[in-house]
């Protein structure tokens, strides 16, 4: 029997808190403890979930959820995400490396950049529909490399060789503010009994501090957008573009605004690619051409089918497993029964395919359905009717059917197994 | 003017080879209304195996290309059998993510067996020009490839409309529900579609690595696969001589007007193709040539 | 003998929609029969589980052989003909393709002949043969979709809602057609209709559906002059 709890009760308050702070606790935790090279052994397998992995996790959430307002909330097939993603990352770098601006305020030029541009070119789509929308956005996904390296730009992009986020090609160092003892966290974490040993031993370099830091501003970043995104699905913009993927024709005769609803659906979308391109660039520290292909664009699809279209946390999923899962298919080096040709080649993108398929046949909702349905087995929060009054007690026993109706995001972890449908 | 010949040749011997590929997407499109995002490697694959039986086997080149064809249509039959019948054919989303997990699945799979070096594919035409005019010439390839094409959209006119199977298959792309109550076995005349349409693309493929300039590698389809769609939307995505219109529209866009207009750069050829397309669909949503969806309510 | 058609405990819908509770009704060999009822009875819902277009339970007997959990293609070539509502031409094909496509489950050397003989009784098709069927009036296209459908030599024709959007005149014409192929040839006729008095005129027997159910049943010529059942179900 799940825990009940209802929904704005003194316990669900506490369980908000509760939750909300084993989070933050969990960043804080990461960050300290896979710092350098966390691993995780399989056998002869190294597999490395250290901070650079999962902040180009977070680079590919972010854009997913972009993908997530236009694809699984709008319903438009615009699926050249990587542009805006290269675009954002291309920005950023040329801010902080031609301009001397700090990485922060690069977001006051990359989020309007790309929420125009992406009008601009969702435009077309208030005609094109469905599958020639999907052509059209893939297409100008592949076109994007061939447009950084053009002469006319090589003062802004560099051409081939890339574009560096700091100073004659150069890194931009994103360093932690004195007043965060990052060092003298980890010597207390050390301290720990028994858990002591996963935060390493000794001080933290320079270099190790600014990666923790990099981690904590990358998580903020993706938690506003994340509890943006997860508001406008809740407002009545949200709801206009729900009924538009729902049902289009019964949409614009309820007085919604079809042209408006997908122009800021494309908007909203590519604005978010583009904060992701900006926090891989940081990351990363080069924008390169070749990183910015239909294949990233396809990534991304591969990221929002299985996270679970239509899921905030999804996104989340999806960013994981496009940035974990071909590096890890890399490291592998044995497997029993498998020749070793086999681990040798893009065998990532090999899992990714077979998953694409796998999932469409045996998970159609992602992984997220998979884990709401095991969550809702744990805890439950029994929402309230519209006018607040409790259910009465025959309807707590029985099971909440799930509406359409996103609930609130009530902690990270109704975040990460499925809040909003 | 020399100049400008030697371009057109160029746009037609490039424009060619998009046709094949973009009547392969049309074949599946028009029975299944879904773009296959996969058919491009499928004629990837396509071209490997020819490699395979032809190097490996020692075939005389043109049967490989046949028995290639024969192969990946099995292939591609199997695909729709195992990956594409159990999904309801009017929800499409679905449908895509499916070709995009090939897509993704058959490029890798290629890169883990042949590795991305580049391979020198065997010439399918004899080499040398045809006939030069100054600095112009017209390559025996050019000629041969226009032929191929023509000669390959015949045929399929021809089993479209005098077969039975080409009649089953018009009907089944016309009116599905129908296509059932006249005894029409609906899932193979789709089946039949696409390993139709990956033979075609395969054909497709080794004639475009045929090329002596150009060499075979697992990535080689993603270009032309862009440069086909774009051809096969322009052409309606239904007509399969609207594929090859389309497919000359854009080798004649990347070859003649890009170098022409001075504002567009070369590299840009790509971008141009995608930009038609876009203009093309806005002001004809269903395509130059394609039949628009009449719908009666 | 076993009726031609013989229907039992029909259940069934789309989905979690229920439409059919049941249902008990047979065709005899060489019969007119039609079924009425309103907007939502069941009348398509019926015909289409008969063809096999959709999942249903109970018994559905073709000359006392089950059929019910045959597929459409092979009900076809059982005997059946199903005339779809709004037409189910072949709208991008021409008439001529419409007509030869009607006789694929066929394997003899006679289309020709049979398709000569349509073009005979509506000559319009044949000066339309190379136009696309789409292109047609819907006078024409409810002749082309009838031919079409006969183009198979049927034993039974399943004919759905046949008058709708049609003109009075045209559709006169086209129930004594109806009767006519049924003298003719014997061809046995389940028709589904809204139009009451011109498909109780050519019929031999007649259901009337209500939610799902067969609410009554009799012969047609009792069933027009029944001056309740005329008022409550019938509107006429």
């Amino acid at each position: 029997m799940p825990i009940k709890i209802l929904a704005g009760s003194s316990q669900h308050q506490l369980y908000k808190v509760i939750t909300w702070s084993l989070f933050a606790l969990l960043v804080a935790g990461v960050a300290f403890a896979y710092v350098d090279v966390g691993s995780i052994s399989l056998g002869e397998n190294n597999y490395n979930i250290s901070l650079i992995r999962l902040n180009k996790a977070i680079a590919f959430a972010i854009a997913i959820l972009g993908l997530q307002v236009v694809a699984g909330f709008t319903g438009q097939l615009a699926l050249g995400q990587s542009f805006f993603f290269g675009m954002g990352a291309y920005a950023s770098a040329w801010l902080m490396a031609d301009h001397d601006w700090p990485f922060l305020l690069t977001f006051i030029v990359v989020v309007p950049l790309c929420f125009v541009i992406g009008i601009v070119m969702g435009l077309p789509a208030l005609r094109i529909q469905g599958l020639y929308l999907a052509l059209v956005t893939l297409g100008f996904a592949a076109v994007f490399p061939a447009i950084v390296k053009l002469d006319r730009l090589f003062s802004i992009t560099n051409g081939v060789g890339g574009k560096a986020t700091g100073p004659d090609g150069r890194k931009y160092k994103l360093e932690p503010p004195e007043w965060l003892p990052l060092d003298g966290i980890a010597e207390t974490l050390q301290k720990i009994p028994l858990l002591g040993g996963y935060f390493g031993d000794g001080g933290i370099s320079s270099k190790q501090e600014e990666r923790m830091w990099a981690f904590m501003m990358f998580t903020l970043i993706a938690v506003v957008c994340f509890w943006m995104v997860a508001n406008l699905i809740k407002s009545r913009q949200g709801r206009a573009m729900r009924a538009v993927r729902d049902n289009p024709t019964g949409a614009a005769v309820s007085g919604i605004d079809l042209a408006r609803t997908k122009a800021m659906s494309f908007g909203i979308a590519s604005a978010l690619g583009g904060v992701g391109g900006a926090v891989y660039v940081a990351e990363v520290g080069l924008a390169s051409p070749d990183d910015f292909t239909q294949l990233l664009a396809i990534n991304f699809i591969v990221g929002l089918v299985v996270g679970g279209v239509g899921t905030l946390s999804g996104a989340v999923v999806g960013g994981l497993v496009i940035a974990l899962v071909p590096d890890w298919a890399s490291s592998t080096q044995e497997v029993g029964f498998l020749p070793e040709r086999w681990l040798q080649g893009p065998t990532g993108s090999l899992i990714l395919g077979l998953l694409l398929i796998l999932l469409t046949f045996f998970l159609p909702g992602g992984i997220v359905s998979a884990a709401r349905t095991l969550k809702n087995k744990i805890v439950r929060i029994i929402p309230r009717g519209p006018n607040g009054e409790v259910p009465g007690g025959a309807s707590l026993a029985t099971p909440v059917t799930a509406d359409d109706t996103p609930d609130e995001p009530d902690s990270p972890v109704d975040e990460l197994v499925g809040a909003v449908d | 003017m020399q100049l400008f010949v030697q371009r057109l040749f160029d746009a037609l011997a490039n424009g060619s080879t998009y046709a094949l590929v973009a009547v392969a997407l049309v074949l599946i499109f028009k029975a299944t209304t879904l773009v296959n995002f996969a058919q491009g490697e499928l004629a990837m694959l396509g071209a490997f195996v020819t490699l395979v039986l032809a190097y490996e086997q020692g075939i005389p080149m043109w049967l490989a290309v046949f028995l290639a064809m024969i192969i990946l249509g099995v292939f591609a039959a199997g695909v729709e059998r195992v990956l594409i019948r159990p999904f309801d054919p009017a929800d499409h989303l679905p449908l895509v993510i499916i070709t995009l997990g090939l897509f993704l699945g058959i490029n890798a799979m290629a890169g883990i067996v042949w590795r991305f070096d580049p391979r020198s594919f065997p010439e399918l035409f004899p080499s040398g020009n045809a006939f030069t005019w100054g600095s112009a010439s017209l390559r025996w390839y050019t000629v041969f490839t226009v032929l191929t094409v023509l000669v390959t959209i015949g045929l399929l006119q021809l089993l479209l409309n005098k077969t039975k199977i080409g009649l089953a298959f018009r009907a089944v792309s016309s009116n599905l529900e129908s296509s059932e109550l006249v005894g029409i076995r609906v899932g193979p005349t789709l089946q039949f579609g696409w390993a139709l349409a990956a033979a075609v693309g395969t054909l497709g493929a080794a004639v475009y690595v045929a090329d002596p300039f150009r060499q075979l590698e697992p990535s080689i389809m993603l270009r032309v696969l862009i440069f086909a769609v774009s051809a096969a939307a322009l052409g309606g995505l239904d007509s399969l001589w609207g594929a090859l219109a389309g497919g000359i529209a854009i080798g004649a866009i990347q070859s003649l007007v890009v170098p022409y207009v001075p504002f567009i750069p070369n590299e840009l050829g790509l971008a141009a193709a995608v930009v038609v397309l876009m203009l093309v669909l806005l002001v004809r949503p269903a395509g130059l040539f394609g039949t628009p969806a009449v719908s009666r309510v | 003998m076993s009726p031609m058609l013989e229907v039992k405990d029909l259940r069934g819908g789309y989905g979690l929609v229920k439409v059919l509770h049941g249902l008990d009704f047979h065709v005899n060999e060489s019969e007119v029969v039609v079924i009425l009822g309103a907007n939502g009875a069941g009348k398509t819902t019926t015909l289409r589980a008969i063809s096999g277009m959709i999942q249903t339970t109970g018994s559905v007997k073709l000359a006392g052989e089950e059929i019910n959990s045959a597929k459409p293609a092979d009900i076809v070539r059982k005997g059946v003909a199903h005339v779809p509502q709004g037409r189910g031409t072949f709208p991008e094909l021409s008439v001529e393709d419409n007509l030869t496509v009607g006789a694929y489950a066929r394997k003899d050397n006679e289309v020709q002949a049979d398709m000569d003989k349509w073009y005979e009784i509506y000559p319009v098709l044949f000066e339309r043969r190379t136009q696309t069927a789409g292109s047609l009036s819907g006078g024409e296209q409810q002749m082309l979709a009838v031919a079409r459908a006969l183009m198979s030599r049927p034993e039974l024709v399943l004919l759905d809602e046949p008058s709708l959007g049609l003109a009075p005149l045209i559709v006169e014409d086209l129930f004594e057609r109806f009767a006519e192929i049924n003298k003719k040839s014997g061809t046995t006729l389940l028709v589904v209709e809204q139009n009451a008095q011109l498909a109780l005129g050519i019929a031999d027997r007649a259901y009337v559906l209500e939610a799902g159910t067969i609410a009554i049943e009799g012969d047609a010529a009792d069933l027009i002059d029944d001056d309740t059942i005329r008022k409550v179900y019938l509107g006429i």
